[in-house]
């Protein structure tokens, strides 16, 4: 082992969102923090990304809500929620006297609910940065997801622009025939970073039964599964807008981490990860850190988008 | 001992080592763990939540209940039955194994006695006796009267009733689907018997989901307290992720954090 003579400046700028190092959560994983609480400090984390918060209480999916597939899962949680005002007096009063940045995920079925839960946590200090959660069903469009249509997605991020000044961070679902189009339409709506991508719709059947394993048939797929689609479209959205980027999917290494870096992502989320190893962000957070110090990294914003030809 | 947020012994997560594994009967499996961390703070219904190792594409945990711990020799058992790769998988695994069986654990809520409690009714079907087993210890120690009804498909399946005979120190009642030993027919027999006689303050419940919720009728209806243990399928464990969702009179509830042990009175079976 090789002394270290340097310490990596590991802080990133995410949109506006000053992060300690480039390691947050993906929202749905870590709950707010409080969950892992007994495994992980989170304070050490570059910010904790919440669980999908909406305007009034979901109650989720019918169970069975997860199945077990080839190096990943599916879910179908239907981002079962309390709402906002208990997600206020919950997670966000447990995430006040942290030391970290907090990045609400925001979710909703139509584009008045968007725009609602913005307006109830605008002006709350806790919330560091917003990442909107664009692969919700639009009721008002018969269910069809805001995040597959440029349009529809460019609609959401204009009204949750115009309720906050705080970071947004427009998350990105896979499920499209051009990531770059929806990415280069909510850059155009002003949203300040992409995080992508959210989990590959996927479906698992038991054939002893013949029926789907999932209570709703399909679900998100997540894991190391995921890594090589999730890197590529980071990859494709990094060559395609200027703002930065949030990476995830299949996470679990910092070596994992780092290649996302690489493709050009400034952040990255620990995901289903956390279900197999409750320390995994930690031990990305230190991975990351150990690298650099390996590499002669002085400062891991030369990570970002370092691929070489 | 430390606590967590909640008030429950902490739970740690723990590299152990493979002291035993064997088969019972047919599909029915014992393995014992020396995680001496979590033996010595489980409490009777607490689970753990497992790492296989050797299987690198079936990546989440599985959640197992301990049927006994032993704090001095840092031990945990626990029954598992042969069900999928899973499992099929851990019968494979060789005793000797050291520090790379990882363990969180102990995780849930554990069974409660409600106060004045003096008699209590076990029902049991399959490897559900499991669960139950530590809490019967407890009982006896504090001298709450115990009756114990268990059931199994056949009599080589009634791997847990010499445990209850000599570590909790109670005879089951027993009942065979086929026969093969004790009442034929399903559990519910005996059990509806006892509790028609009346003296309970409290049944436990575990088994196959339509034996808690005839249960959980039975007492319902006989206007005793129960609780059951509910398994579902989880990933997390610790309550972050939202899958192991169990419908209430109260809302949708987390079976690794707000149960497995549910009052049965509140379960929208």
């Amino acid at each position: 082992m090789g002394q270290t003579t340097f310490e990596p400046k590991l802080a990133v700028n995410l949109g506006g969102l000053m992060m300690k190092n480039p390691v947050t959560d993906a929202s749905g994983t870590f709950a707010a923090g409080r969950e892992y609480s007994d495994f992980v400090d989170v304070e050490r984390m570059g910010a904790v990304t919440t669980k999908g918060v909406s305007v009034v209480p979901w109650t989720g999916n019918d169970s069975p809500r997860i199945a077990e597939t080839p190096s990943g899962m599916l879910n179908s949680i239907g981002l079962q929620n309390p709402g906002v005002e208990v997600f206020k007096q919950k997670d966000l009063a447990w995430l006040a006297g942290k030391d970290v940045p907090v990045i609400v995920n925001a979710c909703g079925h139509s584009v008045a609910e968007y725009e609602g839960i913005i307006e109830a946590l605008a002006d709350d200090a806790r919330v560091g940065a917003f990442e909107v959660n664009i692969s919700c069903p639009n009721v008002d469009a018969g269910g069809l997801t805001f995040g597959t249509v440029p349009e529809q997605a460019a609609e959401v991020v204009r009204v949750c622009r115009a309720k906050t000044s705080k970071p947004l961070i427009v998350k990105l679902t896979p499920n499209v025939t051009d990531i770059t189009e929806i990415a280069r339409a909510v850059e155009a709506e002003g949203a300040d970073a992409i995080s992508l991508i959210n989990t590959l719709l996927g479906m698992a059947i038991d054939v002893r039964t013949r029926k789907p394993i999932l209570a709703r048939v399909v679900g998100g797929l997540s894991g190391p599964a995921v890594k090589p689609v999730a890197l590529r479209m980071v990859w494709q959205v990094h060559n395609a807008v200027k703002v930065p980027l949030l990476g995830m999917g299949g996470i679990a290494t910092a070596e994992d981490a780092i290649e996302f870096m690489l493709a050009g992502a400034t952040a990255v989320a620990v995901g289903t990860a956390n279900f197999v190893n409750p320390h995994a962000v930690e031990e990305v957070i230190d991975g990351i850190r150990a690298y650099c110090i390996e590499q002669g990294v002085k400062d891991v914003n030369e990570l970002i988008g370092g691929l070489k030809a | 001992m430390q606590y967590s947020t909640d008030g429950r012994p902490k739970p740690v997560d723990e590299a152990c080592e493979l002291v035993a594994n064997r088969q019972l009967a047919g599909t029915l499996w014992d393995m014992e763990l020396r995680a001496p961390q979590i033996a010595a703070r489980i409490l009777p219904g607490q689970f753990v939540h497992m790492k296989i190792p050797g299987m690198d594409g079936r990546i989440l945990r599985r959640p197992f209940s301990v049927y006994a711990a032993d704090a001095q020799a840092g031990t945990l058992r626990i029954l598992y039955q042969v069900v999928g790769k899973g499992s099929a998988h851990m019968t494979t695994l060789a005793p000797g194994r050291v520090d790379d069986i990882d363990v969180m654990g102990p995780m849930g809520n554990p069974w409660w006695l409600p106060e004045g409690a003096q008699r209590v009714l076990f029902v049991v079907g399959g490897v559900g006796a499991a669960p139950l087993a530590m809490f019967g210890e407890q009982l006896r120690q504090a001298g709450v009267g115990l009756d114990v009804c268990m059931g199994a498909q056949t009599a080589d399946a009634l791997v847990m009733k010499e445990h209850y005979e000599r570590v909790v120190g109670v005879e089951p009642i027993c009942a065979t689907d086929d026969g093969t030993f004790g009442h034929a027919g399903f559990v519910t027999g005996p059990a509806g018997d006892l509790l028609q006689g009346g003296g309970y303050d409290l049944v436990c419940c575990c088994g196959p989901e339509p034996l808690m919720r005839i249960v959980a009728g039975m007492a319902l209806e006989a206007g005793v307290a129960c609780e059951v243990s509910l398994e579902k399928r989880m990933a997390c464990g610790i309550g972050a992720c939202l899958s192991c969702v169990v419908d209430t009179v109260d809302g949708r509830k987390r079976s690794c954090v707000d149960g497995p042990v549910f009052d049965a009175g509140k379960v929208v079976w």
